[in-house]
């Protein structure tokens, strides 16, 4: 059973954004949202850093591009310290060059920040109640993700083996061809929180396997002793 | 390849010039078998009353009178005198004769008191006429119809005092005949004792120089150098054959003789080892140090002994020369090389010819001049070296061939590889100018992104005014799809036409405008340039904020095809189509000449059709 965040389950929000104004205006979208929570707003990785490791974290709000780094160590950093919260990249890139690297870190979507402020509320609201938005072009690089995954040469025994289920295969697939996430419930005839769950799958099995992955990788560079 | 295609053809060669080599035997033989025949008009004397100079008394001997047997350790004249009547035949042309086969060194003959024929010095240096048969025509003038008197006086060397057998002092049997009959076995004899080594000598010295030539340009290819060298040996033995008498005592030329034979050894060694790729040191100076000592011991041993010493030499020489083709066979067999059946046949013939005339050299095998048409063999020693000769032509030939192949090969590897190296290094070039190009934009977009985008942003989100706002959010998607045109790859054509689907859906979803999207082409492999998708995308997602914005519409087709190279793409609505008070106006007008602008620039085109009542159609072209 999958848990859905958001609504009374969150009550620490972190905020990492350099630009003041921008931040301010995200805090006031967030109290908005969510009127009971408590914002910890950082400007920099380091900053937030320290707040992940002292705080328990409900949801964050991550820029990805910043001064002393990148979003995504952060968003890792999230995933390690508070795997029940929910990182949400926050971003002016809307290409998934930049995306993509988050979500595999383990975010469980994104915001562009030259949206309508009531159009990123309704998003945030939507993805606190467990349904992220997945583009055709993140659906491609997930497909092709998990194509490069398929041969299970030479994987350690203690290396879980993630693999997509056949519905969220389809999911996918329909999403790279283009088609909205309600127009392939109806395809399908899934109920629109259903579509959400599997796509909410698909980005945590993207998370596992890119870190099963990186952990092969840092094994076979000899990182790791065994 | 070719240089195996070729060792056939070398052996063709050997074959043929063995071939050669058994008809001239043959026909030599076939001459030779006339020879014999017994001719009634010619006059035979085989007996003479013999006088040698120092000695009063005569004595009738039987010819051929060999002085080696007869008068042993005899040096100078002998007078032979004959008694003959005249043939009773006549001869067509009138003239008789007198055939010498063999006489040796020189002669006089006096007919009837009458001196007829003088055939050089008979003193110091005595001409030498050892090779050459006489032919003497008898004056009719001086012939009496009975008892003529014939004198002949021979000036000779005893065995002992000569290097070799033949230049030994001797009288062979006389002939007396029609000229014209005897003249046959004159030519021949003369052809076979002096011009054909005379022919062969000449052909070797010039194959001699012409190898000492190869060498000069090939210093590793030695062997050509020492078969050179031999050649010029063989050529100088047969000097003896051009000119009758030398200006100095025939021991100088028996001395210069043995010499000329131990260069001949010590090539024929030398080229043998050197051929078989074995070389030392050793034997060279060994080589060296016997040409020395050979004129040396002859010397020192006097010319009493100087057929004893030279024999001495000659059965050394034999033994060098056998153990030399014997490792030199030995080698090409261990080797398993080409060369060894035609050299192991040329040498194994060579080997035999020399023991025979080193048998020659002491009467051991009489029996064999009774066999042989010819008094030695040594007309056949010339040929091995000339089949050896050839055999290194053709090899040097191939070789020859095969470098210039392998010179060719090289100079086209050179070409490829230097059209390759060329073709990596503008390659190479290319790619770091599209890497160096590649991060420049990256840079450009992420300065776009972080300075311009955030401001724009600020605006966005800080501005009073709605309209601000939204114009601020189009300038920074404006700039988001020209930071993709700079730095995007070429797309999938169905990836983008993915993209503008779920776009389009949503957005109109949102606005409650019911889509149909008809693309039938979604596993196509086309692809579109960054630039053209990103062209293609404004030009779709002004259409759709058009419809969103001022048609009004409920219903709304997108169809895509490609065809001939084009693809097209027609968005029609339902809508109420421009109006014209706001066509070319600034926010429609502006909008759709945007559109048509964009189009154009990928030299395609944007058709806008609109009337009230039947909304708006907008046709898109793009070229692939």
């Amino acid at each position: 059973m999958v848990r859905h965040p958001g609504g009374p389950g969150v009550k620490n929000v972190l905020l990492l954004e350099d630009l003041p104004e921008t931040r301010a205006w995200l805090k006031a979208l967030v109290l908005q949202v969510f009127p009971d929570s408590h914002i910890f707003e950082a400007a920099r990785v380091h900053g937030a850093l320290e707040l992940v490791a002292s705080m328990k974290v409900d949801l964050a709000l991550i820029d990805l591009g910043l001064p002393d780094g990148s979003g995504v160590d952060v968003v890792a950093a999230i995933r390690e310290a508070h795997p029940q919260a929910q990182s949400v990249v926050v971003t002016i890139h809307d290409d998934d060059d930049h995306l993509f690297p988050a979500l595999q870190a383990g975010a469980f979507g994104y915001l562009l920040k030259e949206q309508a402020s009531e159009l990123i509320a309704e998003q945030l609201k939507r993805m606190s109640q467990g349904e992220p938005p997945l583009s055709p072009s993140i659906a491609r690089r997930v497909i092709s993700h998990f194509a490069s995954q398929t041969q299970p040469q030479e994987r350690p025994q203690n290396m879980p083996h993630v693999a997509l289920t056949d519905r969220e295969n389809e999911v996918l697939l329909r999403v790279a061809k283009g088609f909205t996430l309600p127009e392939i419930g109806v395809q399908l005839c899934l109920s629109r929180h259903t579509i959400a769950d599997y796509v909410k799958q698909i980005y945590r099995k993207l998370n596992v396997s890119s870190r099963a992955e990186a952990a092969l990788e840092a094994q076979r560079l000899g990182l790791f002793r065994r | 390849m070719r240089a195996r295609r070729l060792t056939p053809a070398l052996t063709h060669g050997v074959r043929a010039l063995g071939l050669l080599l058994l008809g001239a035997i043959l026909v030599a033989l076939a001459l030779a078998d006339e020879a014999p025949v017994v001719d009634e008009s010619i006059l035979r004397i085989d007996t003479a009353e013999a006088t040698a100079a120092g000695d009063a008394r005569s004595q009738t001997i039987t010819l051929p009178d060999d002085w080696a047997v007869s008068r042993p350790r005899f040096d100078g004249d002998v007078r032979y005198r004959m008694r003959f009547d005249r043939p009773a035949v006549t001869p067509t042309d009138g003239l008789l004769a007198l055939y010498i086969e063999r006489v040796c060194s020189n002669l006089e003959i006096d007919l009837n008191q009458r001196r007829i024929f003088s055939g050089g010095r008979m003193t110091e240096p005595v001409a030498m006429n050892c090779r050459h048969p006489q032919l003497i025509t008898l004056p009719a003038a001086l012939l009496e119809a009975q008892g003529n008197v014939l004198d002949i006086r021979v000036t000779g060397n005893a065995l002992q005092h000569v290097a070799s057998r033949e230049f030994a002092g001797g009288l062979s049997a006389l002939q007396i005949g029609p000229r014209e009959t005897l003249a046959v076995d004159h030519a021949r004899r003369t052809f076979w004792n002096v011009t054909w080594l005379q022919l062969t000598a000449m052909m070797l010295a010039v194959g001699g120089v012409l190898m000492l030539v190869l060498t000069a340009y090939n210093p590793r290819e030695v062997y050509f150098g020492y078969f050179g060298g031999l050649c010029l040996a063989w050529a100088f033995l047969s000097l003896r054959l051009w000119v009758p008498y030398l200006p100095w005592g025939h021991v100088v030329t028996e001395y210069l003789f043995c010499i000329g034979l131990a260069s001949l050894v010590m090539m024929s060694v030398q080229f043998l080892l050197s051929y078989a790729g074995l070389r030392s040191r050793a034997i060279e100076t060994v080589l060296v140090v016997q040409w020395f000592l050979v004129p040396l011991t002859l010397i020192v041993g006097g010319e009493t002994r100087l057929f004893a010493v030279a024999t001495i030499w000659y059965v050394l020489f034999c033994a060098e020369l056998l153990v030399a083709a014997g490792l030199y066979l030995g080698f090409t067999r261990r080797e398993r090389n080409h060369d060894y059946w035609p050299m192991a046949g040329v040498l194994g013939a060579s080997s035999l010819l020399v023991l025979i005339e080193l048998g020659a050299q002491h009467d051991l095998y009489p029996w064999l001049q009774q066999v042989l048409p010819w008094p030695t063999l040594s007309f056949l020693l010339p040929l091995p070296f000339l089949i050896v000769g050839v055999r290194l032509f053709l090899l040097f030939a191939r070789a020859l061939r095969t470098a210039e192949h392998g010179r060719a090969a090289l100079a086209r590897r050179v070409r490829e590889l230097t059209t390759e190296f060329e073709g990596n290094f503008s390659q190479l070039a290319e790619l770091r100018v599209e890497q160096v190009t590649e991060k420049e934009r990256k840079r450009i977009a992420a300065d776009l992104h972080d300075d311009l985008g955030a401001k724009l942003l600020t605006i966005v989100h800080t501005s009073e005014s709605q309209r601000i706002s939204a114009l601020a959010r189009e300038a920074l998607e404006d700039m988001r799809l020209s930071v993709k045109g700079l730095i995007g790859k070429p797309m999938r054509l169905a990836d983008a036409l993915a993209d503008w689907r779920a776009e389009t859906v949503a957005r109109l979803s949102q606005s409650k405008v019911e889509v149909d999207w008809l693309s039938p082409i979604e596993e196509t492999e086309h692809l579109l340039p960054s630039r053209g998708f990103v062209q293609t995308t404004r030009i779709v997602r002004e259409s759709v904020s058009n419809i969103i914005k001022h048609s009004g519409a409920t219903r709304c087709s997108v169809r895509c095809r490609i065809a001939d190279g084009y693809f097209a793409m027609t968005i029609q609505d339902n809508g109420r189509g421009i109006p014209m008070e706001l066509d070319g106006k600034l926010d429609g007008g502006l909008g759709m000449s945007n559109m048509k602008r964009r189009a154009k620039q990928m030299r395609g085109q944007c058709l806008v059709q609109s009337g009230p009542g039947y909304g708006t159609v907008i046709a898109l072209t793009v070229p692939l």
